[in-house]
């Protein structure tokens, strides 16, 4: 019952989007006229060439950055009203982060990046959570690593397991298995999803991976900018 | 898996449980307030201490703290050593001097005050005894003098006792007194007309405040002197009242004291005597100021290349936490913190050790004062301060690359798009420059000595920015032409153009910074014990009259006086200035009240005397029409005098008024005979006057000075060879201790190199490794690295080496007051090569390691 609520909810939604940065060679359009409505609990890959935009959208869409023309509206919250401290705290309580380059900080063991979104939320007694999210990815004997000590795909590891940890409803993904070999690529996306199923968290992936890309829900294209 | 994903499930449903109850709705980072960012600052440091830019940041602090603490305290208590031991030769801890005595209300409010009072006279006096005749210098005083500093007698068994003045009937007589009177201890002798007996041989006594007279003396009970009619109306008595106690109510009582002083009375105070003593200590305290100043500033430098390759390190981490929700102030509170902790740890330590250290320095340096100045506490102030300073070097220095970070978006996560983004100009990149001046202005003491080192430390950074800029526009314009190796090494400059700059800059501030410790310093230092010859006057005689003047010269000629140099001096006061009497004058500064209440000592001369320079006007007309005076630039600056001003002064019964034709800077270290006022000789010629005479005569001729002692009875003859020894004890301490600061200095210029050569490293690294690669030889990457330092190295030098001469220069002549400065060109030169040498191959070291390491190790690295 829970789930077909979610199900109707829209999570996430575009209303022509654009995005134009001013470059050496003068205004560059990078995104025009994007519209993308994502419902709670759904699964979405983006596609495209390399220098199509994809991290661009996926940017805008989890409020790192704001639109210049468009709206984008995360749980009903239009975030081009928003000051980026307000987007912070959406962020915060909404919002998981899956990196192509892992993105884990070089100073703070496994288990502490894995702590860090329950810190940052403010949750008390975090560790046993922390730990059991770890356990989760099978990393259950390396949480006092730090990441220099791990491999690439364990490194990715940590990163889905930091990403879920404080439960969110929606995860931003970009290029997941892009800077590993095929059989860790595949052993991630495996997780990926698996833990996306058990959370019901809504995905957004950007990827140049098809066999990744068409195990969601639903594909678009984005071409030069737009979306096909 | 099964089991795996029904965890997960259930961490999710206690998430929600959470969320329900509410911690996560609300504003929870202010809940978790401070502590989640000291915890995430200390996570983060119990691995980063390890990075190579945390530990220059703290090392560089360590320094400045280190060479700002030791300076400042051992400054502050020499300051009060030589306080004390001047209170020491007055005898009190002020005192008040009147040619009558002293309305009882003096010692009445002294006493109110909870202070001590001890009351003397003194007076030459003919001494009989035996046919035989001697005019002495006479002390009478009560039986509490003296109350600061020693009075010495010679006891039984040849021993020094410290003893008080001596009790009625009794009198000592220093060891020439008896000589020539052919008594002994326990003799009588006749002192104003009154038999006391010799109790002992006086060794030394506290002066007074005039220097070390060694006329015959003798010290008597005051009592005796007033019942003998020594003391009264018509004598020569000079009376004193001496004070002595704690340190407030002694200056309650000296500002009472100064309302109520009498025409003919002074104040003596421990800041008025030891005058060259002080001048000593003050240029020595500014050459230990120089250099702890520049140790502080080379830290800074440092600490902003450390800081600014910490920034880079830490962006992708600031972006990540924003990415991931952190509030602005979490993200950048925690990297504040990550700094703050171990730089809290670095000023305390720092602070601990210069403490320890200025203690070695000042027992290393104690017999250089009095015996009981060498017991003074050892202050914590100036270390604390140093401490407080070293945090204000951090800040100024390290935040203003550290505050972009606050900047970062959190998008650069994906990308760093932010670093790439065009600079605005940033007010916060002035912060190292203000606190620099700050730091400078309070440090240095002098606003001088902050305005030149700033002005030379600034033309340094804007000379090395142009030359770097022009030389990078021209490897632009012309690299194609180059050796291909050659080519890489320079283009490498300007394919990090800002960097380059940086690099140039700090480089360029470090080398002019140590090149003016390691070659102007010792130059100052050398001019300074030139300044001080073997034959600089060691004598000074006093109170001769006009009529014996020629005859006293002639005798000492005889005697083999050299440098002989004598000049009238006339005692008078300041009347009025510019037609306003004195009384009338609104002085607000203390310094002004109190030495327009002064006795001022005038003197005239046609011209201008030694170690005076002109600095405004000109010197005096060979016969003016109206009465002229040219007075000292520090009577100028304490009563705001220009050319034109018109002087009012009253000598005996005689008014003078004289204008103001110019202003002189004296050398007040010189040891000649000086004046900070002087008349012109044609209408001062007729004031009622004496002679004093300076001159040097070897060691060794003290029997012989004794017998024109006893020929002249009237004169006092002033001994300062023993002021003279410690001077020259002092210039050389303080290039002693100077060596110490200018270790912390060097270190401090060593991180700056290691900071400024290691922030394009990881730069280095990659562009080495992908060269290698592609298959570039050890021996061309080698080439071209030597082609990049050498490059830096040049241009740091030169400008280093242009930037110390200009400082050293200025620094002679304005702020050390030297007349002549040999500008060590020969050194300069040299020490310029070996610094490019020494920035080539700490760079070349650098590569070599970066060769030494397999490419792909590095390639995978990044």
């Amino acid at each position: 019952m829970q789930d077909g609520i979610h199900d109707r909810i829209q999570l996430l939604s575009a209303r022509k989007v654009g995005k134009q940065v001013e470059g050496p060679g003068g205004r560059l359009d990078i995104l025009h006229d994007v519209s993308l409505d994502v419902n709670a609990g759904e699964t979405i890959a983006v596609t495209g060439a390399s220098g199509s935009g994809k991290t661009t959208l996926l940017g805008l869409l989890a409020g790192l950055d704001v639109p210049s023309t468009g709206s984008i509206r995360l749980d009903g919250q239009p975030l081009e009203a928003l000051e980026e401290e307000a987007r912070a705290a959406l962020r915060r309580r909404l919002v998981g982060f899956v990196f192509q380059s892992f993105h884990l900080l070089p100073a703070l063991t496994a288990e502490e990046n894995v702590l860090l979104p329950l810190e940052l939320q403010g949750v008390g007694h975090a560790l046993p959570r922390a730990r059991e999210a770890l356990a989760a990815v099978g990393l259950n004997k390396r949480g006092a690593h730090y990441p220099h000590q791990l491999s690439g795909g364990e490194q990715q590891r940590v990163a889905i397991a930091r990403a879920f940890v404080h439960a969110p409803r929606i995860l931003f993904a970009d290029e997941p298995t892009g800077n590993l070999d095929r059989r860790t690529g595949a052993v991630v996306g495996d997780l990926l999803f698996d833990l996306n199923r058990a959370h019901q968290t809504t995905l957004v992936l950007v990827t140049h991976d098809v066999a990744l890309a068409e195990r969601c829900l639903r594909t678009h294209e984005l071409i030069d900018g737009q979306l096909a | 898996m099964k089991g795996l994903l029904n965890r997960l499930v259930r961490i999710r449903r206690a998430m929600v449980e959470v969320r329900g109850r509410g911690p996560l709705g609300g504003s929870p980072l202010a809940r978790a307030g401070i502590w989640m960012n000291l915890r995430h600052a200390l996570r983060s440091l119990r691995r980063e201490w390890q990075l190579p830019e945390l530990r220059t940041l703290m090392l560089a602090l360590l320094l400045a703290v280190l060479a700002l603490g030791t300076v400042g305290t051992l400054s502050t208590r020499v300051e009060r050593a030589v306080l004390m031991s001047a209170a020491e030769v007055i005898g009190g801890d002020m005192g008040v001097n009147a040619a009558t005595p002293l309305p009882d209300a003096y010692v009445t409010q002294a006493r109110a005050l909870g202070l001590q009072t001890s009351e003397l006279a003194n007076f030459p006096s003919v001494a009989f005894a035996r046919e035989r005749s001697q005019l002495l210098e006479v002390i009478a005083a009560d039986a509490h003098w003296p109350l600061r500093g020693k009075l010495v007698i010679l006891g039984p068994r040849g021993r020094d006792v410290i003893a008080h003045a001596p009790p009625a009937g009794m009198a000592y007589l220093d060891h020439r007194a008896l000589a020539a009177l052919g008594l002994r201890v326990g003799d009588d002798v006749q002192l104003g007309g009154r038999t006391l007996r010799i109790a002992a041989q006086l060794q030394r006594e506290p002066d007074g405040g005039g220097l070390f007279a060694l006329a015959p003396r003798a010290v008597m009970a005051l009592a005796d002197a007033q019942a003998a009619g020594l003391l009264g109306t018509g004598s020569r008595a000079h009376h004193r009242l001496l004070v002595a106690g704690d340190a407030a109510q002694v200056d309650a009582y000296r500002d009472w004291a100064k309302a109520h002083l009498p025409a003919d009375a002074d104040l003596i105070t421990p800041r008025e005597v030891q005058q060259r003593l002080r001048v000593a200590f003050d240029r020595a305290g500014a050459f230990l100021r120089l250099s702890a100043l520049l140790a502080a500033l080379l830290s800074g430098i440092a600490i902003a290349l450390a800081a600014r390759r910490y920034a880079r390190r830490k962006l992708d981490e600031i972006a990540l936490l924003r990415a991931l929700g952190a509030s602005r102030g979490f993200a950048f509170g925690g990297l504040l913190l990550t700094l703050l902790l171990p730089a809290l740890l670095a000023v305390a330590v720092g602070a601990c050790i210069a403490s320890g250290l200025a203690a070695a320095a000042f027992s290393f340096a104690r017999d250089l004062l009095p015996p009981s100045a060498q017991h003074t506490a050892l202050p914590i102030g100036p270390a604390i301060a140093a401490a407080g300073i070293g945090l204000a070097v951090l800040v100024g220095f390290a935040l203003p690359p550290l505050a972009r970070l606050a900047q970062v978006p959190p998008i650069a996560v994906f990308r760093r798009i932010w670093t790439r983004a065009p600079r605005r100009f940033d007010l916060l990149y002035l912060l190292p420059l203000g606190v620099a001046l700050g730091l400078i202005a309070l440090e240095s003491g002098s606003w001088k000595l902050a305005g030149i080192l700033a002005a030379s430390l600034l033309g340094a950074a804007l000379v090395s920015v142009a030359l770097a800029a022009t030389l990078l526009w021209l490897i632009r314009r012309y690299a194609a032409r180059l050796h291909p190796a050659l080519r890489l090494g320079a283009s490498a400059l300007t394919r990090r153009r800002a960097l380059s700059l940086v690099q140039a800059c700090a480089i360029a501030l470090g080398l002019t910074a140590l090149l003016m410790l390691a070659v102007i310093a010792p130059a100052l230092l050398d001019n300074w014990r030139r300044e001080l010859p073997p034959d600089a006057p060691n004598w000074f005689v006093v109170n001769v009259q006009d009529a014996q003047q020629a005859q006293v010269l002639a005798s000492l000629r005889q005697l083999g006086a050299t440098r002989l140099n004598a000049l009238p001096v006339a005692v008078g006061k300041l009347s009025a200035i510019n037609g306003v009497p004195v009384d009338k004058l609104k002085l607000h500064d203390r310094e002004a009240r109190d030495t327009a209440d002064r006795q001022v000592r005038l003197s005239w001369s046609t011209t201008l005397p030694k170690a005076n320079k002109l600095i405004a006007g000109q010197w005096f007309a060979a016969s003016p029409s109206q009465p002229e005076v040219s007075v000292d630039k520090l009577w100028a600056d304490t009563f705001d005098l220009h050319p034109g001003d018109t002087l009012g002064f009253v000598v005996g019964e005689r008014d003078l008024t004289a204008r103001v034709t110019s202003i002189r800077e004296v050398d007040w270290s010189s040891f000649n005979v000086n004046f900070f006022v002087l008349l012109d000789a044609a209408h001062a010629h007729t004031l009622p006057h004496e002679w004093i005479a300076s001159f040097h005569l070897p060691r060794g001729h003290t029997n012989a000075l004794a017998a024109f002692s006893r020929d002249y009875p009237n004169l006092s003859l002033i001994d300062v060879d023993e002021l003279l020894d410690r001077v020259r004890e002092i210039v050389a301490q303080v290039t002693g201790a100077a060596r110490w600061v200018l270790g912390f200095s060097l270190l401090a210029g060593a991180l700056v190199l290691a900071a400024a050569l290691t922030s394009s490293a990881a730069e280095r690294r990659q562009e080495a490794a992908l060269l290698r690669t592609l298959g570039a030889r050890r021996s061309q990457l080698l080439l071209s690295a030597l082609c990049e330092f050498a490059l830096l190295g040049l241009i740091a030098s030169a400008t280093a080496l242009l930037g110390a001469a200009a400082a050293g220069a200025w620094l002679a002549s304005g702020v050390f007051r030297m007349h002549e400065f040999i500008e060590p060109w020969g050194s300069l030169v040299i020490a310029a090569m070996i610094a490019a040498a020494i920035v080539t191959a700490l760079g070349l070291t650098g590569t070599r390691r970066v060769l030494r390491t397999s490419p792909l190790l590095i390639l995978r690295r990044a």
